[in-house]
Order: structure tokens, then sequence, then C-alpha cells
């Protein structure tokens, strides 16, 4: 006797549709285009715990020292003399060839801007000092 | 006899380039960006061009034109300043302070931060700077 087969075609697998991840990518980027600000931003070091730990073996007495007293006006004062930029980036040069452990100071009012001492300081790095210290003058309790 | 055409299904235009380019754009946000606090006051870093690469990590303290602080975002007193930043240290040894400053904030209002910090052992205190001007 002959037997019949019944076969069922396979069922087609149904497909992961793929609107909705487009959708919350979409969200995702449009919430990072919008909410992000982006700035290049650097770092000067003010505190290193290098410094801390070989500021007495840094105090050589017989090393060059440059004073550099910055107004309220944030212009820097060298010996009483009001010096540019580039005048004293050409100077701390000069001193740096002839000592290489010149150690500069920075003295800062506390009336001069933020822009004016890391204006100053700047100009240092880029002279090659590597000995740089602001000072600051605090109140006698 | 009337013959019909079958009707034709409009070819489904392919997504999969868009997807592409999305999902590029996604993942290029998400690596260039760092999430950082923003302050809550208007903060323009000073311009320096000797400034290092900005490390990851530590804590932010912005200060503002008029000498407002702010810890992580969150305007606060300075000796509230001073009780979170004291509590960060002690649970954290080589916590990093980045003191955010305003290019016109007076040294009057930062110098005193970068000595207390200083002086209670953070180690690593560092000056936010930006290389460019804003546009």
């Amino acid at each position: 006797m002959a037997s019949l087969t019944l076969t069922r075609p396979p069922r087609a697998r149904a497909l992961i549709s793929l609107v909705p991840m487009i959708d919350v990518m979409l969200i995702l980027l449009v919430f990072f285009m919008v909410t992000s600000t982006y700035l290049n931003l650097d770092m000067i070091p003010a505190v290193r715990q290098q410094d801390q730990a070989q500021a007495p073996a840094t105090e050589s007495p017989s090393a060059a020292t440059i004073m550099i007293r910055l107004g309220a006006d944030g212009v820097p004062v060298i010996r009483g003399q009001v010096i540019s930029d580039g005048d004293l980036e050409t100077l701390l040069r000069q001193r740096l060839e002839q000592e290489p452990l010149t150690q500069v100071m920075v003295l800062p009012s506390g009336a001069a801007k933020t822009q004016g001492l890391i204006t100053v300081l700047d100009v240092a790095t880029r002279a090659g000092v590597v000995r740089l210290r602001v000072i600051r003058l605090q109140a006698r309790p | 006899m009337k013959l019909t055409r079958r009707r034709q299904d409009p070819p489904s235009e392919t997504i999969i380039a868009l997807i592409d380019v999305v999902f590029f754009l996604l993942v290029f946000f998400m690596l260039i960006g760092r999430m950082d606090a923003t302050a809550p006051f208007d903060v323009a870093p000073p311009i320096a061009q000797s400034g290092r690469d900005m490390p990851a990590g530590g804590a932010t303290v912005a200060v503002s034109q008029d000498g407002a602080l702010a810890l992580d975002g969150i305007a606060m007193t300075r000796s509230a300043l001073e009780t979170a930043l004291a509590a960060m240290l002690a649970s954290d040894d080589g916590l990093r302070v980045r003191i955010n400053a305003h290019r016109d904030a007076e040294l009057r209002h930062v110098l005193p931060l970068v000595g207390w910090a200083e002086g209670i052992g953070v180690r690593d205190v560092v000056l936010v700077v930006t290389p460019t001007p804003e546009p």
C-alpha cells in the first residue's frame, strides 16, 4: 500500500528588524553631538611629587637666580625694569647659556590676572628654564 | 483571456551604508571626547603654548573670573571645597587636582588654592591651559 508523505515547506526565518537599532544609534549620535563641547586643554604642573622630593637637593647657592615680579597689570618686571615677553625670553636664553641651572622665581601680585602668570611661565618654559618657582607672599597670621 | 502582470515589489533600498556611517560617527564622538563635568560658570582657560597633554582623572576645581569656585561642576564655597577635597584625598592618596581658572581671574583667588592643596598633601596639582584661544 502506497503511503502518502506530506512535507511542510521550511518556514522562512523571520528577519530581525534593524530599524530600532538605527533609531537608537541616531538618537545617541545626536545626543553626543548636541551635548558635547570640545575643548583643547593642556596643563602646566604647579605641584609635583618630584618637586617636593628634590626641593632640598636642588638648592644650589652657586646657581644664579632671576627674580621676576609680576605687577597687577600683568607686566613682568626685572630689577625695576619693565620687560616685554620677547625680551624676557631672550634674556632668559642668554642667562641659561651662561648658567644652565639658573633658577627663575616669579613673584606675582595677587591682583594680577592668571593669564599674566601663565604667560611668564610659558615664556620661561620656552626659553628652556627647568628651575622655575612661583613665590606667594602670605600674610602673617 | 486577460493576463495580469505580477506586481513587483519596489526594490528595498539598502540601509547598511547608513548604519555604517552612523555607527562610525557614533564611535568617533565617543572615542575622541572625554566626559568631564563642566563648570556652572564661564571659564576661559589661559593661553599657553608650552602646555603638556592633560592627563585624565582627578578632581577639577574651577575658578571663575570673580573668584567663584566649583568642584567637578558643582559650585561651592571655599570651606566646602576644602572639606570635599580633603575627603577625596583621604580616599585617594595620589589624587590629582586640576585647577581650571579663568584667564582673567585674579591670582589671589588661584594661588592660595595651590598652596592649600600642597599643604594638605596633594602631590599633583596642575593648572589648566589651552594652546589656542576659543573662536
